[in-house]
């Protein structure tokens, strides 16, 4: 008997002890909400001010990698200015924050708001963590006041999951001290990439079989190397519904050909030379390579590290078929669908202030991203710090802004196309033709699995 | 008495509970999320035995087990050769032994971020050391980690992975041989046996409790290679050729990167099966090379 009393005590205690670990309790769900608003409710901030002082609102603020992507004046501006919203925020390190923002979401302890990879946001929103914010932006917001990223992770049915912090575009770098010394002409906004594959021929030096100075910066990453490769053949990864593999379309395969053979032929640096001479940035600020497809954020580091060397930008070259296409990534906002409906509130007021003017501003003088409200734009017209021509990245990616076919799968078959152009382009171990194919197959399955 | 009773179970019950919460309630509830779509983020969905049969259909899944046996095909004897040999001549009257002995045991407290970086370099085709080496000797240089022979893949992979490993090896066959009475062996040297013959037929015999655990314990650890692969090709997301994946790496990815817990649930259990039978196929042989006498 007393031994059986022993057991139910023990039974007790581990329902006890289940019991406290599956108590929510995080960001500020005082009564979650398990639907998504469809129709979320007047603001505080837009009832009229003088009828009664505002709600107290409490909002939980994620932030990858602390304040070094989202600027900290920024958000001591929110705080500041929206005294009714109590802010916490946390944060991790840009390596550990999918890991903390998942264990948190399995919890029922993430915060009411946070910023990841647009991709990751796609994801979230399947899966029905994110909250639709299209009512919220009909509702407060003028869409012909922002670019089109705005719009960035907008499914095929109309839901937006989040909204972008900023864009993030590619724009051809090139160090003028290079092309001087090699007499050869600077690249222009009308450049194709035959142009710059035969300006690259131009200003590489061999000497025997080793090269000292290359023409072209060839990586092998996604938004800088295969992605715009494959484009301006007149490729394409995904069709426009993004859930059919074009990666067996031979125009395709011309792409990612023409970056191999850059890479062979010595005139695109390889992978080893890059890790070898400290990255791509320092390969192209030292004038060992002459041209780099450089992302908007990288001028930061430039501009720091490297403040003597002589550089600029001109818009990505033009495809085959004479349009542009510009790879742009975004990091962006999203607010939790199980937060509370007055968390989700607060959420909102304080996306819309990361969207005004002010904060735009902020984001644009600091040069980690391009603005997404186009009146911030008018920071670059007096802008002194290099690249002088910014046109480069804001003209082109209002030209041809594409994103790098994301949708809700794309971290999966993503990894698989990477993994495909390690081995034909870094390692050489595969043939184009053998990689496309393989990751054609795969990356067609992942699509049809997330259908 | 039974008062006793009733406060021992007092008494044990946070352990039990931790047991039962941190070990027990992992393992069953990863067993049964191999059956369901899971994403941690939504209630698991019953989907039977889909995860098992499209591991199954999976190359990666064969090619992952191929790697991962012969990781530890190569990774497994050269690492108790080693281990055996380097605690042999530790064992013997040297200067310096301390030494010798914290040199052997550093690469074991080496972070494996630091020993990959490290090794993915001195692996490097164009600008690596040991290809430099090579090239003195007039000797081509070679593709290590990025080799298209898998196997090529592999056996440089076991080499860092020895390089690791080998000094914990050593210190529990230098234990051992450190118990091997000093009678019998001067009893051997009054009747003639050589330094050899005083190794295989005295040394190796008496300490084979010690190599059977040591074979035992790298060969677990082999199946479970997981932050060496990491470490040489620069993490998941730098995608990671599938011609040189283990499994654990399709487990991390699938969990923690593509959030398909059970998918990865279905390949740990495969893992744990495959790792049981090759324990359980050594412990078969056991008697007939292992002396506890």
């Amino acid at each position: 008997m007393k031994k059986r009393s022993g057991l139910w005590m023990m039974m007790l205690a581990l329902v006890l002890v289940f019991t406290a670990c599956s108590s929510g309790g995080g960001g500020s769900k005082n009564t979650p909400s398990t639907s998504p608003s469809s129709a979320p409710s007047s603001g505080t901030e837009s009832a009229a001010p003088s009828e009664k002082p505002p709600k107290q609102l409490s909002l939980t603020i994620g932030l990858p990698g602390s304040y070094e992507v989202t600027k900290k004046e920024i958000i001591d501006k929110f705080i500041e200015t929206h005294p009714h919203i109590t802010v916490k925020i946390e944060d991790a390190p840009w390596g550990d924050f999918t890991s903390k923002i998942a264990t948190q979401i399995a919890g029922n302890t993430m915060p009411d708001v946070w910023f990841q990879e647009n991709a990751a946001i796609l994801g979230y929103g399947k899966r029905g963590v994110a909250e639709d914010l299209k009512p919220y932006i009909e509702r407060d917001l003028n869409a012909s006041d922002y670019v089109d990223a705005l719009f960035s992770a907008q499914t095929s049915d109309g839901k937006v999951w989040g909204i972008p912090h900023g864009v993030n575009s590619v724009a051809l770098a090139y160090n003028k001290s290079v092309f001087e010394a090699a007499n050869v002409d600077l690249p222009t906004d009308d450049w194709t990439y035959a142009d710059l594959i035969e300006a690259a021929k131009k200003l590489t030096i061999k000497e025997g079989n080793n090269v000292k100075q290359f023409g072209f910066i060839g990586t092998a990453s996604i938004t800088t190397g295969w992605f715009p490769w494959i484009k301006q053949a007149g490729g394409m990864v995904l069709d426009d519904t993004k859930t059919k593999s074009m990666l067996n379309d031979p125009k395709t395969l011309e792409g990612l050909s023409q970056l191999r053979q850059g890479i062979q032929d010595g005139y695109f640096t390889n992978n080893d030379f890059l890790t070898a001479n400290g990255g791509a940035l320092e390969v192209f600020a030292t004038g060992k390579s002459a041209m780099y497809m450089m992302q908007y954020s990288e001028q930061v580091s430039m501009n720091s590290k490297f403040p003597d060397a002589d550089w600029d930008v001109v818009k990505a070259p033009k495809a085959v078929d004479g349009k542009r296409y510009v790879p742009f990534v975004t990091n962006s906002w999203l607010i939790s669908s199980r937060a509370s409906d007055d968390s989700k509130e607060a959420a909102w007021q304080f996306l819309k202030f990361y969207l005004g003017e002010e904060a735009q501003t902020i984001l644009a003088e600091s040069g980690s991203s391009l603005p997404v409200k186009q009146s911030a734009y008018t920071v670059f017209d007096n802008s002194t710090t290099k690249p002088l021509n910014k046109k480069g990245f804001t003209e082109g990616v209002a030209e041809g802004g594409v994103t790098l076919d994301e949708n809700a799968s794309w971290a999966e078959w993503r990894l698989l196309v990477q993994q495909e152009v390690n081995e034909a382009i870094v390692q050489g171990n595969k043939s184009v033709e053998d990689a496309l194919a393989a990751a054609h197959k795969g990356v067609q399955q992942v699509l049809d699995e997330n259908k | 008495m039974r008062k006793q009773n009733y406060w021992g179970y007092i008494f044990t019950l946070p352990f039990v509970i931790n047991v039962v919460v941190f070990l027990i309630f992992p393992v069953v509830f990863s067993a049964y999320i191999s059956f369901t779509q899971y994403d941690l983020f939504n209630a698991p969905k019953w989907t039977g035995l889909t995860n098992w049969i499209n591991m199954f259909n999976k190359d990666e899944f064969w090619i992952s087990m191929r790697n991962v046996f012969a990781f530890a095909l190569i990774f497994v004897p050269l690492q108790t050769l080693f281990a055996f040999l380097i605690a042999f001549l530790l064992n013997q009257a040297l200067r310096a032994k301390s030494l010798f002995r914290l040199m052997y045991f550093m690469p074991v407290v080496t972070p494996w971020l630091a020993g990959g970086v490290v090794w993915a370099w001195m692996f490097n085709h164009q600008y690596g050391v040991i290809n430099w080496f090579l090239g003195l000797f007039n000797i081509d240089p070679v593709h290590w980690i990025d080799n298209k022979s898998w196997l090529v893949v592999m056996a440089s992979i076991a080499i860092v992975n020895v390089w690791k490993g080998v000094g914990q090896s050593m210190i529990i066959l230098l234990a051992g041989m450190q118990n091997v009475p000093k009678e019998v062996l001067e009893a051997g040297q009054i009747d003639g046996a050589s330094g050899w013959k005083q190794l295989t037929h005295i040394v190796f015999p008496i300490v084979t409790p010690m190599v059977y655990m040591v074979v035992i314990l790298s060969t677990i650890s082999a199946f479970q290679a997981f932050d060496i692969f990491l470490g040489l090709f620069g993490g998941i997301q730098a995608g990671i050729p599938q011609q040189s994946v283990v499994p654990n790496l399709v487990v991390y990815r699938d969990s923690f990167v593509l959030f398909k817990m059970g998918p990865a649930s279905a390949m740990a259990w495969i893992l744990f099966f495959v790792i049981l039978v090759v324990t359980l196929f050594q412990r078969y042989f056991e008697k007939r090379w292992v002396h506890y006498d």
